[in-house]
């Protein structure tokens, strides 16, 4: 499989402050990748870098086969789709109306206003002014004006960040759906239950470093410590290491009708990386 | 160029303007301004009073249009949504252009037609006010990417049009014809079109030009420092 995204050695330095430090990593072509991190760690930053708002100050940078310098062209532009923190709507205009415009830009036909209102449950809010629509309303807008085009590629900033849990389900579902169709799709989040739902594969950014890059079933198999946590019903909590010796004392457990509870250690990507980073996904 | 996504543009700001009653009453100072000119009952308008009409259309319509318009597509962040879409540089500043030239457009012929258009009807004025039409775009294009903010764009209005649009009355404050002030604001795009169209002489279209480059200059580095983050 072909590489959506290749970056080797991307480094971004802002005056003084050094926001990136040599990150490398490759996104497959029809992959779910998420960028974790909390605030700062430089998930914006990449993104930019990757979508041609800022360039970076070393390093190879690589999307859909198109170099960093060939960024700003318009081939380039109608390969991709951006949801950011950079994104925004006309708010005197209608949903309609501002998808419509982003349809003319990237020629693409106006028919697929429905589809995509459709997908990302606005099909009523079709005639309402943009002002007027709830904060997850205009992220949806801005959602379906990312996708409007059928880009080949993704990126998406926080997506779901102002939504209720409903909403979030139905833009999980659309955004499988989009990949299903082959499309690439990178995401930033702090939302560790949306990483797993989603992501192929997740890296750990923090201070402009990769701490950790994996399928997140690969990393939670990775930092557990495979031990049995057992409840009983008198209510003691135990932890059972995983090895030959601790099959008895299990298996006694069982054969007295004491377990009421009994799970492996299955540590949330959220416990993964403060064991990892040693900071909060805040 | 892409006509697509100029006329896309275009569209979609014909809209925006149509719900925007802060740029809808600006093409109507230099017509209210024509018609208390029209009421004084002169027989025939000197040139210099009818220059302070172009003055005004060009700095209060097409300026101050444009700035705010450019300063709201900033402040708002939908700029970055155009510069990120495949429209390119021209495609956005023309598509953006049309609507603010339109109503310049009307607003000027009205206002001439008040106070009579005759004296324009002719090769070297028309120039003169073309060329004039796009040094104030440009300039307000490059202040309204630069001022980040509609709020800020009134601070640098106020000097765009007394010093650009207001040229013309500059001679009534007293100051010596021969002297340093006077000699640069005869420079200025409308006292330099007033000549142009005085002498029926090209030279000072020659001028006007060069600072049409230099405004066209200051939008296109303007527009450079939106495009990135760095």
């Amino acid at each position: 499989m072909e590489n959506a995204i290749e970056v080797n050695g991307m480094r971004k330095v802002f005056g003084q402050k050094t926001a990136i430090k040599q990150l490398s990593f490759n996104v497959e072509e029809g992959e779910i990748f998420g960028l974790l991190g909390p605030s700062g760690s430089g998930k914006t930053t990449t993104i930019k870098i990757l979508t041609g708002e800022l360039g970076q100050t070393s390093g190879n940078v690589n999307v859909l086969g198109i170099d960093a310098k060939q960024f700003g062209t318009a081939d380039f532009k109608s390969k991709i789709g951006i949801l950011s923190d950079n994104s925004s709507l006309y708010e005197r205009l209608t949903v309609y109306d501002n998808l419509k415009l982003f349809c003319k830009l990237y020629h693409a036909p106006l028919k697929e206003i429905d589809v995509i209102l459709r997908e990302v449950n606005l099909e009523d809010e079709r005639t309402k002014t943009v002002s007027k629509l709830s904060k997850g309303m205009k992220q949806r807008v801005l959602l379906a004006k990312a996708l409007i085009h059928k880009p080949k590629l993704v990126f998406l900033d926080e997506p779901t960040s102002a939504l209720d849990p409903g909403n979030m389900a139905q833009i999980h579902r659309g955004l499988q759906k989009l990949n299903e169709a082959g499309t690439t799709i990178f995401l930033t989040t702090h939302n560790m239950e949306e990483a797993n739902v989603l992501c192929d594969r997740v890296a750990f950014l923090h201070n402009g470093e990769l701490q950790e890059l994996d399928s997140p079933n690969a990393l939670r198999y990775k930092y557990s410590t495979h031990a049995f946590h057992v409840e009983t019903f008198t209510g003691d909590k135990l932890v059972i290491e995983n090895k030959r010796g601790n099959a008895d004392q299990i298996r006694e457990l069982i054969a007295n009708g004491q377990v009421k509870t009994m799970h492996t250690d299955n540590p949330t990507l959220g416990q993964i990386f403060l064991k990892v980073t040693g900071k909060e996904l805040v | 160029m892409n006509v697509q996504r100029i006329s896309a543009i275009f569209e979609k700001d014909i809209k925006d303007f149509m719900k925007n009653m802060m740029l809808l009453t600006m093409p109507l100072i230099p017509v209210v301004l024509a018609l208390i000119y029209d009421r004084m009952g002169t027989e025939e308008f000197p040139l210099t009073l009818l220059y302070l009409i172009v003055g005004v259309t060009f700095s209060a319509v097409t300026s101050s249009t444009m700035m705010t318009m450019m300063a709201e597509e900033n402040e708002k962040k939908t700029l970055r949504g155009l510069i990120l879409s495949p429209a390119s540089f021209v495609d956005i500043i023309i598509g953006k252009s049309l609507v603010t030239g339109l109503i310049t457009l009307v607003s000027l012929v009205v206002s001439l037609m008040i106070l009579g258009i005759d004296p324009f009807l002719n090769t070297i004025p028309i120039s003169g006010l073309i060329l004039q039409f796009l040094f104030f775009l440009f300039l307000g294009i490059g202040i309204g990417l630069f001022s980040k903010s509609i709020a800020s764009t009134s601070v640098y209005l106020m000097p765009v049009m007394f010093l650009f649009g207001f040229t013309p009355m500059v001679g009534q404050l007293g100051f010596s014809e021969d002297g340093i002030v006077m000699t640069i604001f005869d420079t200025f795009p409308v006292m330099q079109a007033i000549e142009a169209h005085e002498n029926s002489s090209w030279a000072p279209i020659g001028i006007i030009t060069l600072w049409v480059a230099a405004a066209a200059l200051f939008m296109f580095i303007c527009f450079k420092r939106t495009v990135t983050d760095d």
